[in-house]
């Protein structure tokens, strides 16, 4: 199918009221709804993603881009289940214990919900319980942390190390993000990979979950 | 092969021996050098250019500097060590350390007293005849904590995770009983007439010199176990002479004793009309209301304004474009410190750039570079990228949110401020128009007041008032934890634009 270009300017845009808009009446007329995530939705975030790691978008940009797109993917996402369709993957995300700093994490959990994820936000201050737990029980295939105080960042260790003694592993990926964290921290505690911001994570996450 | 090895500094031209070996960070610290990340390799602030003799490159340093500052001799003094003789030029000079001689209001007493203002950085006291208020001497120093970490998260880390809270703490006690022994020396002061000492500063430096445990500061909710005047007696800390000494207390979360002598430098607490005071570190903390009441809260906006995540960012010291404005032919015109060749640009030099950039279209109010080029020549050979753009956002989007907030919770506008005054060195130095321009403060430019050194001030004010004076004020201001705010990511993002011509934004 074809891109719908006026959805696919909506969001790039951030218009919200269009992309509903256009979303409402291109179901209705009966546009696949699959398909409408693979070929307008799925391009025009990676169009978001790629202007925002080009530095031409930033953090207003990407967020009002994200709610459009939201607000276009809570029509479609009833239908997609129904149909019984399945998500490119799992997330689990969340900011870890102590800290309370979410934009960055929101920004990743939309593009990675963009990108075809099923995302489950756990929040802010959540604890390696936690995180096990909601793994566990949604049956997720990435689990996604972000920290931004260096006094927090090392809670981090502690969920890979549960996740490791619960067994889930190496099923259920790792990934860490944060401007305190780094690619070596990822090396040390042993997480399976980390980005630096939230278009490179989409690209992570996709080959956390091929591989 | 000798013992030692001989360092010698350019432009200080100062020249020492040291046990070969030593790691560089060891040695060039009591220099003035600074280790913004705490020498984690992060930061490239700490970069030295060996002139003479050879530094090896390590993967740590491959990773952070470019082939071409490796090529050019640059390396990170925080991973090396001094294996043979070395010249060494720093790409940092000695911060120009803001002290206060400005007069107040005060009732005499008999005796001597030091005022501490203990910054996260800086260190600066001041010694008074209480008499007549004079000062006497005058010390200032970099805080001795500093390489273990140069924001105060960094030194909690280093408190807690690597349990060196009781060096710290050591530290910063013996640093301070030397400065005081140093102005009473200056002074030619009799040790036996010094009768008060007051000392100021934020949570954790309040913690770290009073020895009470920061794990609590380490992770949310942030709720000290202790964060009132801390009374001490000289011998409890080592020190010499002191008289009474007091640390005095915080306001709450991260806004410590620095905000709260701000607070009495500027007489907020007995104003009738609303004022705000903004302390632009790098924490930045704002306080705003009247004598029926004060709000308080800190924004954490980063060290942008200091210089630092900004790719030709420096203190402002010899070197830094500190002024910009719009030039002959649609060009730009610079005042650089020290009148030498532009070396990098400070906080003051950044705000007045982008100011200068959006009246020229050559940003828009997105904050996006309206040409193709990566990098805008601002003095050649600084420029500024768009990341800079971007980390200025993040900045000064997180103060104009934290004052909008505190807006909103008092009750009031922008109009109804009488007076804001901008404390701390970039406060000091800032050009008000430039910052209403990029949307810092949205407040009108003739009600901004710069106004110094507040912390240093209003401890000295505190001097004059017995030890418990200000128990009182200190719990009667509120403190708004932005962190649980359910507003503040929309407010912060509306506020990481410019504002727009037309005065909206
Ligand atoms: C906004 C902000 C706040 C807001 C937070 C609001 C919120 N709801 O998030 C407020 C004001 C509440 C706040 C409070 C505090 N803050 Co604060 N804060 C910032 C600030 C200015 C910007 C952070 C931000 O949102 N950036 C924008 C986002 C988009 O970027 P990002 O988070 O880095 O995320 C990107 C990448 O890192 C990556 N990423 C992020 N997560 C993940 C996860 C995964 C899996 C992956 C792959 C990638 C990834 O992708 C993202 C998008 O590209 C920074 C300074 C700065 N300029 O960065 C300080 C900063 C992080 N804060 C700091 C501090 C100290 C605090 C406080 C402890 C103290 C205080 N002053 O009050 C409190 C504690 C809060 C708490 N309970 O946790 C320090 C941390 C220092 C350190 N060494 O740890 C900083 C660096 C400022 C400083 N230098 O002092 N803060
Ligand atoms: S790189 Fe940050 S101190 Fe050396």
């Amino acid at each position: 199918m074809p891109v719908i270009q006026t959805l696919y300017d909506a969001i790039l845009n951030g218009n919200a009221k269009a992309a509903k808009e256009i979303t409402q009446t291109s179901l209705a007329s009966g546009v696949n709804p699959q398909a409408l995530v693979d070929d307008t939705m799925i391009p025009a975030m990676n169009e978001v993603g790629r202007r925002y790691e080009a530095n031409e978008y930033f953090v207003p940009e990407l967020l009002i881009a994200a709610r459009a797109m939201k607000a276009s993917l809570e029509l479609i996402r009833p239908l997609l289940s129904a149909r019984g369709s399945e998500p490119v993957g799992r997330v689990v995300i969340g900011t870890v214990q102590g800290d309370l700093h979410d934009i960055g994490k929101n920004l990743v959990g939309a593009m990675l919900e963009g990108a075809g994820f099923e995302v489950i936000d756990l929040g802010v201050d959540v604890s390696p319980e936690k995180f096990i737990n909601a793994a566990k029980e949604k049956h997720a295939t990435l689990v996604a942390l972000s920290a931004l105080l260096t006094t927090t960042m090392h809670s981090m260790k502690g969920v890979v190390e549960k996740l490791n003694e619960s067994g889930m592993r190496p099923g259920v990926k790792v990934m860490i993000g944060g401007a305190p964290v780094t690619q070596k921290y990822a090396d040390e505690i042993g997480a399976d990979g980390y980005s630096s911001n939230a278009n490179a994570a989409v690209a992570l996450a996709r080959r956390l979950v091929a591989a | 092969m000798t013992a030692s090895v001989r360092i010698t500094l350019r432009p200080l031209g100062a020249a020492f021996e040291v046990p070969r070996g030593s790691p560089l960070q060891e040695v060039l610290f009591p220099y003035g050098v600074e280790f913004p990340c705490g020498g984690r390799a992060r930061c490239k602030g700490c970069r030295v250019r060996v002139l003479e003799g050879t530094l090896p490159v390590t993967a740590e340093q491959e990773r952070i500097l470019s082939p071409g500052e490796l090529d050019a001799g640059w390396r990170l003094a925080c991973h090396c060590r001094a294996e043979e003789d070395l010249t060494l030029e720093l790409a940092q000079w000695e911060a120009a350390i803001l002290s206060d001689e400005s007069p107040f209001a005060f009732t005499p007493r008999s005796g001597l007293g030091i005022a501490i203002d203990v910054g996260t950085t800086t260190l600066v006291a001041q010694l008074l005849d209480l008499r007549t208020a004079d000062v006497l001497a005058v010390a200032t120093a970099l805080n001795a904590q500093a390489r273990h970490g140069a924001d105060v998260m960094s030194r909690v880390g280093f408190a807690v995770n690597e349990k060196k809270q009781e060096l710290l703490t050591a530290l910063i006690r013996t640093q301070t009983g030397a400065m005081i022994g140093e102005l009473l020396r200056k002074g030619k002061a009799d040790p036996a007439s010094l009768t008060d000492v007051v000392l100021v500063g934020n949570t954790v430096m309040h913690h770290l010199f009073c020895g009470i445990d920061c794990t609590p500061l380490s992770r949310y909710p942030f709720e000290p176990v202790r964060d009132g005047m801390e009374p001490f007696r000289a011998e409890d800390l080592g020190w010499s002479a002191g008289g009474s000494i007091r640390f005095l207390p915080c306001l709450g979360g991260f806004v410590g004793s620095d905000i709260l002598a701000g607070i009495l430098a500027v007489n907020l607490h007995r104003s009738d009309v609303p004022l705000c005071l903004i302390d632009l570190g790098t924490n930045g903390e704002i306080v705003i209301g009247s004598r029926g009441g004060l709000l308080c809260c800190s924004t954490a906006a980063g060290p942008a304004f200091e210089g630092a995540r900004i790719s030709m960012g420096m203190r402002a010291a010899t070197g830094a474009i500190a002024e910009v404005e719009p030039g002959p032919g649609g060009g730009l015109a610079c005042r650089t410190l020290g009148d030498v060749a532009p070396r990098g640009i400070c906080g003051s030099g950044l705000v007045d750039a982008a100011a200068v950039l959006l009246r020229l279209g050559r940003i828009t109010p997105g904050g996006r570079f309206t040409g193709r080029e990566p990098s805008i020549m601002i003095a050649d050979p600084v420029a500024l990228t768009q990341t800079d753009i971007r980390e200025l956002q993040l900045a000064k989007g997180a103060i104009a949110a934290g004052v909008r907030i505190l807006l909103g919770k008092s009750g009031l506008a922008e109009g109804d401020i009488a007076r804001v005054y901008l404390a701390g060195a970039f406060g000091n130095y800032v050009n008000t128009a430039s910052a209403k321009t990029i949307g810092l403060v949205n407040f009108p430019p003739d009600r901004i007041v710069p106004s110094g050194n507040t912390a240093l001030r209003g401890a000295k004010r505190a001097l004059f008032d017995e030890p418990g004076a200000y128990d009182e004020l200190a719990s009667g201001v509120r403190h708004i934890a932005l962190d649980s705010d359910g507003d503040f990511q929309d407010v912060y993002v509306e506020e990481m634009r410019f504002p727009t011509e037309t005065g909206d934004r």
